[in-house]
């Protein structure tokens, strides 16, 4: 019955129409728009000024060092989501198991702001590490490079999305039938000669997925970066924030407009390879 | 799987799952124990010199107060939505066949929209549409970022309605209706307290849309991230401390009922 199911579809289509498609196709077309100082906004004079701000005062490297970061988020949260996804699927027992999954499930639901606010407490100057380093005698002076650097964004930025890599991971071994280890074993494989030539190929999808969930995440953070980033640290969601400042709204929307390309085109390359669906125990098709 | 790894693989593997727990949870547990010392200065406390002096003075604190409220009350909101509209989704999920990849994408697509840029476009929209800042706007920037959980999580609850149990009663002339209320919905109500507890603790936690969309009443992240750079004091720790460790016993809660429940 066809009414039935037009009802059921268009309140969460127009809902998510309304409030996500239709806000970033107008980001879109005002992003050619001009800028008007007599209202504080635009008006619909065909523009390219904001993309022209773009190749600016630096603001595309900016762009390049996000992806740069991205880059290296995803794959620093791959690298630790293997041993720890390997450590929750096959090594613990039921009841750990559990309480591994709880801890991965948790952080999803809790305050990134507050976790990445509580890195600066640790590695601040007179933070946990700084202290204890000096008690020891292993330093003299505190570290200055340990907070607001790029090393105490990439911590935050592991602390914050490493459970994105993991849960695809899992989902991927769970697939993989249990006598397969067992077999090579039985045929003299040694354990990493199995682990690398069947374990990590029959996952390497989730193992995909994994890195690319990190990878958005990340290129559009902004928290970690505000939180424990250095007085010229940025992330494209920061300069979005500083151009805002200043109400340059067509800068600021051309800049969106080349994340969300950038973002869903990966979203979109990633799920061609693999059914995103596929991940949630749903028919792969 | 039977795996032989040999006691020091075992030991490196463990160190590394370790190590990449201590990453997520040492530093906000370290922000909680500070949060129970009596001294200015961030540091452990000693066992003898425990308080909750930081908490007690928590009632004082007027604005992060109200901006508790405020968030409250947009959580609740978006965790209703979210629910009653996740549901609506899961339910079509099921209904179409060729487009269900489609439908999954869109419903889920949403979570990787950068919160500054769904942020800004929703404010320059409602600024230039005549729409005041409200709790509504803001939940209108979370119904987003919450959907797409709680479909998935409702959607999975739906393995427990085995399509056997609809044919019979469809065989037995209940109506679609009937089936929905007398069968799926009692079987995937876990599935929606569930969706609605974590669209609230979603919802009660973030900070980049909220930043764009509230109004002169601030929700408590963004109260909370004014205060986290205009020198942090240990009220600061109490709040985000209590904040950090209810949502944990919340998620633990609705795990447990969830293990309980498919123990049964």
């Amino acid at each position: 019955m066809p009414f039935r199911r037009t009802l059921l579809i268009a309140p969460p289509l127009a809902v998510v129409a309304l409030i996500g498609v239709v806000p970033l196709a107008l980001v879109v077309l005002w992003s050619f728009w001009t800028w008007d100082p007599a209202t504080y906004w635009i008006k619909p004079d065909l523009s390219l000024a904001g993309y022209a701000g773009i190749l600016n005062a630096g603001r595309w490297t900016v762009i390049l060092s996000t992806l740069v970061k991205s880059f290296g988020a995803a794959l620093l949260c791959s690298l630790l989501a293997y041993p720890l996804s390997y450590a929750i699927h096959v090594m613990a027992g039921p009841r750990i198991q559990m309480l591994l999954l709880a801890l991965m499930t948790i952080p999803f639901f809790t305050s990134y702001l507050i976790r990445s606010f509580s890195w600066r407490l640790v590695l601040g100057r007179t933070g946990a590490i700084n202290e204890t380093l000096q008690a020891l005698h292993i330093t003299s002076a505190p570290l200055d490079w340990l907070l607001f650097s790029n090393f105490a964004v990439f911590i935050g930025f592991v602390a914050s999305y490493l459970p994105f890599a993991v849960f695809p991971l899992l989902l991927s071994m769970r697939r993989i039938p249990p006598e397969l280890m067992a077999a090579a074993r039985d045929l003299g494989a040694g354990f990493w000669r199995a682990f690398f030539t069947i374990l990590v190929p029959l996952t390497y999808a989730g193992l995909f997925a994994g890195f690319l969930f990190v990878f958005v995440m990340v290129a559009g953070s902004s928290t970690e970066v505000q939180m424990l980033g250095g007085a010229g640290a940025s992330i494209v969601s920061v300069m979005i924030n500083d151009v805002m400042r200043v109400a340059n709204y067509p800068l600021a929307f051309a800049i969106s407009v080349v994340m969300l390309i950038t973002i869903f085109g990966m979203v979109l390359i990633g799920n061609a390879f693999f059914k995103l669906s596929g991940l949630f125990g749903e028919d792969a098709e | 799987m039977m795996v032989h790894e040999g006691v020091f693989n075992r030991l490196l593997i463990w160190t590394l799952a370790i190590l990449a727990l201590l990453v997520i949870y040492a530093p906000p547990l370290y922000l909680v124990a500070i949060s129970f010392n009596a001294s200015l200065q961030p540091g452990l406390p000693g066992l003898s010199d425990l308080t909750l002096r930081w908490y007690a003075a928590l009632p004082k604190e007027t604005a992060l107060i109200n901006a508790l409220w405020q968030s409250l009350v947009i959580a609740f909101f978006t965790a209703l939505f979210a629910t009653v509209l996740s549901l609506l989704a899961a339910l079509s999920y099921f209904e179409l066949k060729m487009a269900r990849s489609l439908w999954f994408l869109a419903m889920v697509l949403p979570m990787f929209v950068p919160g500054v840029i769904q942020g800004l476009a929703l404010s320059a929209i409602f600024t230039h549409s005549g729409i005041k800042s409200s709790a509504m706007t803001v939940v209108a920037g979370h119904l987003l970022w919450a959907m797409p959980f709680a479909f998935i999580v409702i959607l999975t609850s739906f393995s427990a309605v085995k399509p056997s149990y609809l044919m019979a009663a469809d065989d037995l002339g209940a109506s679609r209706w009937r089936q929905f209320r007398d069968i799926t919905l009692p079987l995937i109500r876990p599935g929606l307290t569930s969706a609605f507890i974590f669209a609230f603790l979603l919802s009660l936690n973030e900070f980049t849309r909220a930043f764009y969309l509230s109004g002169r009443q601030n929700t408590l992240p963004v109260a909370l991230f004014g205060k986290m750079n205009s020198g942090a004091s240990p009220v600061i720790y109490a709040i985000s401390g209590a904040i950090f460790l209810l949502s944990i016993l919340i998620v633990v809660s609705v795990l447990q009922k969830a293990g309980r429940a498919r123990a049964r």
